[in-house]
């Protein structure tokens, strides 16, 4: 076949290029952050929870975790407005990735949680600590440590997950290299260019990463 | 994924480069497909896409059905060849002509000078407006009035280039961009979008549901042609197709399978 | 034509696509688990110019989504002359993502296995691939088995990227049936639940293998 790349019609379009890699990062981003959160709560639940909750915790990581992450935005886009909850594409692409997430910070952060040893627990018993004191400062601060490697790498692929929240009309990096192929039918060029550009975003958050644990722990993470 | 800590960008980097070289290799030789090609391979290989009702779906034995799939076997009769089908999503149809993958691609793929810098289109075999849906108690009469509302459209079609230019100029029309008609559908019917963009078949398909019978037609955004894609270099198939084309409007095979799927008479078919 | 309710057709044909869901995932996991073992030895060997090659390739296909990995092979490789169908081309291109990933995997626990056993297969005389064959691989397959389950369960919900070529899996025989059924609801919630049946159990083994793994390590943190 001949076949002759054309960049050029691509490079026209380099601000909704940068706008679709700033989306995606907001998407990330934000998602990764209540995801967190969901995954703390749910990962305390299951540690130190009353057993229904640890079930109901369980059930959450189990169902969320074992399904496609389409599935997921097709019931939070489509299903919730049926059930009075009605949320725009961006909203619910946020809310689909944050449980994605959640389900799997709860199995990272609750090893990490496991990753203390009973006689550390025991030891600040001994010295009197409260529970509270003993869950932040031997428990949670410690573990957070342990599983931020973990963490981080779920944050990549969470970056590289966005690319399907278009089937709810989300934008981001895919969608707009979708829309722009539509556009300028160069398939071939712009998924090279989005590879580069997704390449640099990963390759970005791992370093920033690095240096934020070289920062936080004085260990090399 | 624990990730290595040990690697570094460089190494990435020369990754990166690595698979582009792969992949942006030199292009091979040209492949010209003739009518003799095809009729010596023993068989004709057509792009359809089973997504796109009535065009192109799966019937109820589960087997590909619609307006492009039944003229697309009418080809393989023609030329006395099986048909052998290579299933496509919209965005893969320029690239599975261009990659060789198939002869030609009969998938309600519009006519457009854009397209047609990259591949060839026979004279056109059907014709599908695109038109503004929307609810009965929503007015609606131009795009103006689309102000302040979300409009769903598929990524890519004639609607969604239509409406997106509309958007630019009328502030305040918000678009989203969905993968397939469905999805709009249901976005219409949950209620996520106002109004949808969409093929004139909206009475087949919204009326279906409970909810549907509340859709009507606002207005027509635009008449699109569909062709038969062939690659740019295969001009002695992109004749025949033409002058196959050409018997079947004049034998009234293109308004019956119009009648069969569509449920209306195509329009007169213009040549060029 | 007929549009039409979602039936017992609909869920056959969901579950007969289900199978090319399956095999993918099988072909991925045992083209993807060699590459990953053969990746892994790299990884760990003697020759640096081997351990930057290994990791160059993991960094490729861990930094870019499997997507345009899949339409590289699958379009891409026109330009060096392959045409690939849209089965081997998915196949290639989730062995190729999956062995980066196993690779990461399987080095992780060959490093795990303590460095006291390289230092003493030297002292026996062992080279290279005898210490790894004869002694680090039996430790440290133990200690893969279960993140390499928990990876198996990604690879069966990633198979569902194929559908954007056009191979008719799982996810893309429930947009078939969407389009003509327009209940989305009903399509998706059987597709989760068949994704559901094949990945719950593989979770239940992965979590089974790693109880076993840590023994009687694991327990009930008690305030």
């Amino acid at each position: 076949m001949n076949y002759v790349f054309q960049f050029g019609p691509i490079f026209r379009h380099s601000d909704e290029l940068i706008y679709g890699a700033v989306r995606t990062m907001e998407l990330t981003a934000a998602s990764s952050a209540i995801g967190f959160v969901i995954g703390l709560a749910g990962a305390l639940a299951r540690s130190f929870g009353p057993i229904w909750l640890k079930r109901i915790v369980a059930v959450y990581v189990e169902i969320i975790r074992n399904t496609p992450l389409l599935v997921q935005l097709y019931f939070v886009f489509f299903s919730l407005p049926l059930m009075g909850v009605k949320l725009s594409s961006d909203q619910a692409a946020i809310l689909a990735l944050s449980i994605h997430l959640g389900a799997y910070a709860v199995e990272i952060l609750r090893a990490g949680i496991q990753s203390i040893p009973g006689g550390q627990i025991e030891a600040a018993k001994s010295l009197g600590l409260s529970r509270r004191q003993i869950i932040r400062h031997v428990i949670v601060v410690p573990a957070a440590r342990a599983v931020y490697p973990a963490l981080t790498s779920q944050f990549i692929l969470q970056l590289l997950g966005t690319s399907i929240v278009s089937a709810i009309a989300a934008e981001e990096l895919t969608a707009v290299a979708n829309n722009l192929a539509m556009q300028t039918f160069r398939n071939f060029e712009i998924y090279i260019v989005i590879a580069i550009i997704y390449f640099i975003l990963v390759r970005a958050c791992s370093l920033l990463f690095r240096l934020v644990s070289l920062v936080l722990f004085r260990w090399k993470a | 994924m624990r990730q290595s800590h040990r690697r570094t960008v460089l190494h990435g980097a020369a990754a990166l480069v690595l698979g582009l070289l792969v992949t942006s290799a030199m292009p091979r030789a040209a492949d010209a497909t003739t009518v003799d090609d095809i009729v010596s391979a023993g068989k004709v290989t057509i792009a359809i896409d089973t997504t796109t009702p009535p065009y192109g779906m799966i019937d109820n034995d589960m087997q590909p059905s619609g307006f492009d799939i039944e003229l697309a076997q009418l080809i393989g009769k023609a030329m006395g060849v099986p048909v052998e089908f290579v299933t496509v999503t919209s965005p893969g149809r320029i690239p599975a002509l261009l990659t060789g993958r198939a002869d030609m691609v009969v998938s309600i793929f519009s006519i457009t000078a854009e397209r047609a810098l990259q591949i060839a289109f026979s004279i056109p075999y059907a014709s599908q407006s695109s038109v503004v849906l929307a609810p009965k108690s929503v007015n609606i009469k131009s795009a103006k009035d689309l102000a302040g509302l979300k409009v769903g459209v598929t990524r890519g079609t004639g609607e969604d280039g239509l409406l997106t230019a509309a958007a630019k100029d009328i502030p305040g029309i918000e678009i989203l961009r969905f993968d397939d008609y469905a999805s709009i559908s249901q976005a219409m019917l949950s209620g996520q979008i106002d109004a949808m963009g969409g093929g004139d078949y909206g009475d087949i398909y919204l009326k279906k549901s409970a909810k549907g019978d509340d859709f009507e037609l606002k207005y027509i955004l635009k008449t699109f042609y569909f062709g038969i894609g062939v690659r740019k270099d295969s001009p002695e198939l992109l004749q025949w197709l033409n002058t196959f084309i050409f018997t079947l409007r004049q034998d009234g095979t293109l308004d019956r399978l119009s009648m069969k799927y569509r449920k209306v008479p195509l329009p007169p078919l213009p040549t060029f | 034509m007929s549009l039409r309710e979602f039936g017992p057709n609909e869920l056959f044909f969901l579950l007969m696509a289900t199978r090319w869901t399956i095999l993918l995932a099988v072909v991925t996991v045992v083209g993807g688990g060699c590459l990953g073992l053969f990746l892994a030895g790299l990884r760990v060997s003697p020759s640096a110019l081997l351990r930057h090659a290994a990791s160059a390739y993991i960094g490729f296909f861990q930094s870019t989504p499997i997507l345009i990995q899949l339409f590289m092979v699958y379009y891409g490789t026109a330009f060096i002359g392959l045409r690939p169908d849209p089965w081997p081309a998915a196949a290639i291109a989730f062995c190729l993502n999956a062995g980066a990933f196993f690779g990461e995997i399987f080095r992780g626990s060959i490093e795990a296995v303590a460095k006291g056993q390289w230092e003493a297969s030297k002292a026996l005389g062992l080279r290279y691939v005898a210490t790894l064959r004869l002694v680090i691989i039996p430790q440290a397959s133990r200690l893969s088995l279960p993140p390499t389950v928990g990876f198996m369960v990604q690879i069966v919900k990633t198979t569902s990227v194929a559908s954007l070529i056009g191979l008719v899996e799982l996810s893309r025989a429930a947009t078939m049936i969407n389009t003509v059924t327009f209940q989305p609801v009903i399509v998706f919630g059987t597709v989760a639940v068949i994704y559901f049946a094949l990945c719950w159990p593989l979770s239940l083994l992965g979590q089974h293998l790693e109880r076993r793994l840590n023994g009687g390590r694991e327990r009930e943190v008690v305030l």
